[in-house]
């Protein structure tokens, strides 16, 4: 079960940008991720939530080297992916796909669907001829729903689902190890994402391809992760497995995520929610000294201003990275 | 009692290169005061539209018939100068994008001041003193400095707080939220959440609230109306409709969506296939072609809203029939 497929190691994504105003023109540095570490086990989903800015995508992205980290290491198959050149990262990226949330952009309008699922075969097995291609191509698409009937329409002529559908079949075609999808299901209409996420999860089964999943939405998280990743602010300050984070969060913004999800129970009106969190998410370019979450952390006390907390190893493998974890987790605590 | 809002037989069209296009069908519902009244339904089924046109914001090419009673009075043919002044003082709108709703160039604060001595006609002091004291009720952190700030200055958060407060200046007795915390974080969403439900407890305001999310329609309305393919096909109490909805689509609807204490080991309940296309609807049930309970009827004759209930009406043919 724990066989490690890909290890993150101290990863850094900065962006140079300029000022804040109108008139500020500045350049500065925003650290959308600061120095997250986690391994990636064969055939798991590792769920990745946060909020706006909190650089969920960014990670994605970094760990597929579709943006160069500052810092850090991607170690694949015994390789540290970060220092390598395009060129040389071919080989990984054949192994390494991504389904971004934004079904119809993130497909070439002026190519026909079914040339769009076969594209990366074209590019990474050009052994094989256009007929091998074309029926690979539809075999795919029943695999993820679609009539192979439709290989020959445009992606306007599809709905969002659909679309989804068509970018879910052309990550997979080329059989990859590991598949990022960034908020795959947030576009899609409610009864169309119980689709998507049923079809990511029978993928999976059948193949044992590990999945990173990026989304806001902890429902959908938890019923398609084995483990969760809690990032705010650019840093890690969660992470353990399903059973454990659901039950026992130990990390307070962690509890305050659980506590302000709408639940689909009229009777818990949202007089009844637990006080929601003040404050907004303070700006990525200017973030609080110590832990992240402090100014807005109900707990925090002097040494949260002044010393950032360390990730720390709580039981069951549990990682946490809050100074009063001890004090504050593991109770049954969102209620 | 006579309702706040009266809606009756709603029908909202747009002219095409395709002929007409009806976005919302036959649409009747009633708002009384004080009540939130949430609208629930799949992209392009026409909860927006519905709304728009009461308000008399339709885009150009689209026209509205049916009647909209306010108060007993039809709004829905009035003279654009007088809905305008009922819009800006008891009927009032917030959208899912609050930077749209603001004015880039101007500061929050002269933009609410401004409202007021418009629709209510305040000397500039004391518009500027009620402006602030909205900051304040809509729980804006440091009120005097963001008075002077530009919308875009602001977080997501804390201009759908502006936009809140702009819509709430003038005590309106109707509030239009149209997918007010789509955009937001989950934890900035439960602070506008909270927000809301305090406006309606204190000041009487009456809700509708567009949304797609069942969480949030639990959390906040005492009544939901589901819409689909331009029509209503359920409406009753919030409570009633999620213990036991009566149509199909409804009932797909709620279990399908991923919840924190369902079994995350068992696949979701999906509905299959996909919303209709309006241009290209059928004279049967709307639903026909994704529902599990199909029968004689359904694809030939339109389902009406039946009661099933004290205070429950849902247009099913299996509500009469087998
Ligand atoms: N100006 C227009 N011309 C033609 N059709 C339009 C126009 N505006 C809206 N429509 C159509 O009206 C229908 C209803 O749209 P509406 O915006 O009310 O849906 P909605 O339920 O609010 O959806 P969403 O959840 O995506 O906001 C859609 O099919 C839409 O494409
Ligand atoms: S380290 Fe301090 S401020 Fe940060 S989460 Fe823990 S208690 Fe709160
Ligand atoms: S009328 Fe028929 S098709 Fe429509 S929802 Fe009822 S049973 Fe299903
Ligand atoms: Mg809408």
């Amino acid at each position: 079960m724990s066989d490690t497929v890909l290890q993150v190691e101290d990863l850094s994504v900065h962006y140079d940008v300029r000022g804040g105003g109108l008139l500020n023109t500045r350049k500065r540095t925003l650290k959308a991720v600061q120095q997250v570490s986690f391994e990636l086990r064969a055939g798991e989903t590792l769920g990745v939530v946060g909020e706006t800015g909190c650089g969920k995508s960014s990670l994605g992205r970094a760990v597929l080297q579709l943006v160069r980290p500052a810092n850090g290491r991607v170690v694949w198959q015994g390789r540290d992916l970060c220092g390598l050149s395009d060129r040389e990262l071919r080989p990984a990226r054949k192994d390494l796909q991504v389904v971004f949330q934004d079904p119809l952009s993130s497909l070439n309008p002026r190519m026909t669907v079914g040339e769009i699922i076969a594209e990366p075969l074209r590019i990474h097995q050009p052994e094989l001829s256009a007929a091998e291609r074309t029926e690979k191509a539809a075999e795919m698409m029943t695999r993820v729903g679609l009539l192979p009937d439709l290989a020959r329409r445009y992606p306007n002529e599809f709905s969002g689902g659909q679309c989804q559908r068509v970018s879910i079949a052309r990550a997979m075609i080329l059989e990859p190890r590991v598949i990022v999808c960034d908020e795959p299901v947030s576009a899609l209409d409610v009864s169309i994402q119980a689709q998507i996420c049923n079809l990511l999860r029978t993928l999976q089964r059948d193949t044992g391809i590990a999945m990173i999943f990026i989304s806001h939405d902890l429902s959908i998280v938890r019923y398609m992760a084995h483990r969760v990743l809690v990032m705010y602010l650019g840093r890690l300050m969660e992470l353990g497995s399903r059973e454990r984070f659901f039950a026992r969060p130990c990390h307070p913004y962690s509890q305050a995520l659980l506590a302000a999800v709408p639940e689909p129970d009229p009777g818990r009106p949202v007089s009844q929610y637990a006080d929601p969190l003040p404050g907004d998410v303070p700006s990525p370019l200017d973030p609080p000294s110590g832990c992240v979450f402090r100014t807005r952390c109900e707990h925090a006390t002097p040494v949260c201003v002044s010393q950032q907390p360390a990730l720390e190893l709580a039981e069951d493998g549990h990682e946490v990275a809050c100074h009063h974890w001890r004090r504050l987790g593991g109770h049954g605590a969102a209620t | 009692m006579s309702a706040l809002i009266d809606c009756e037989h709603l029908e909202v069209r747009f002219r095409t290169e395709h002929g007409d296009v009806c976005a919302v069908n036959d649409l009747s519902f009633q708002l009384q005061a004080g009540e939130c009244l949430g609208i629930v339904g799949e992209s392009g089924s026409g909860k927006s539209q519905s709304m728009l046109a009461m308000l008399g914001l339709l885009a150009d090419n689209g026209y509205a018939t049916g009647a909209v009673r306010y108060r007993g009075r039809d709004i829905l043919n009035l003279p654009r100068r007088e809905l305008d002044q009922l819009r800006g003082d008891r009927l009032a709108m917030v959208f899912q994008d609050a930077l749209s709703g603001l004015t880039p160039t101007m500061r929050i604060g002269d933009q609410l001041a401004e409202s007021l001595v418009r629709h209510r006609g305040l000397s500039r002091a004391y518009a500027k003193a009620k402006a602030l004291e909205m900051l304040e009720i809509v729980k804006i952190p440091a009120p005097d400095t963001r008075y002077c700030a530009y919308p875009f200055e602001l977080s997501g958060g804390m201009r759908q707080r502006v936009m809140i407060a702009m819509a709430m200046l003038c005590q309106p007795e109707v509030l239009i939220c149209d997918e007010p915390t789509t955009a937001l974080d989950v934890t900035v969403q439960a602070q506008i959440l909270r927000l809301l439900d305090g406006l309606k407890r204190h000041t009487g305001t009456a809700i509708i609230l567009i949304t797609h999310d069942l969480g949030v329609v639990a959390g906040l309305c005492d009544r939901v109306l589901i819409m689909y393919a331009g029509r209503a096909v359920e409406v009753g109490n919030t409570a009633d409709i999620y213990a036991s909805p009566q149509h199909p689509y409804t009932a797909g609807l709620l279990r399908s969506v991923p919840t924190l204490g369902g079994d995350p080991d068992t696949d979701l309940p999906t509905i299959p296939g996909q919303p209709p296309d309006l241009e290209r609807l059928g004279a049967g049930c709307a639903f026909a072609a994704r529902c599990g309970h199909t029968f004689g009827p359904c694809t030939e004759q339109l389902p009406e809203l039946t009661r099933v209930g004290p205070a429950h009406i849902a247009a099913c043919h299996r509500v009469n029939g087998p």
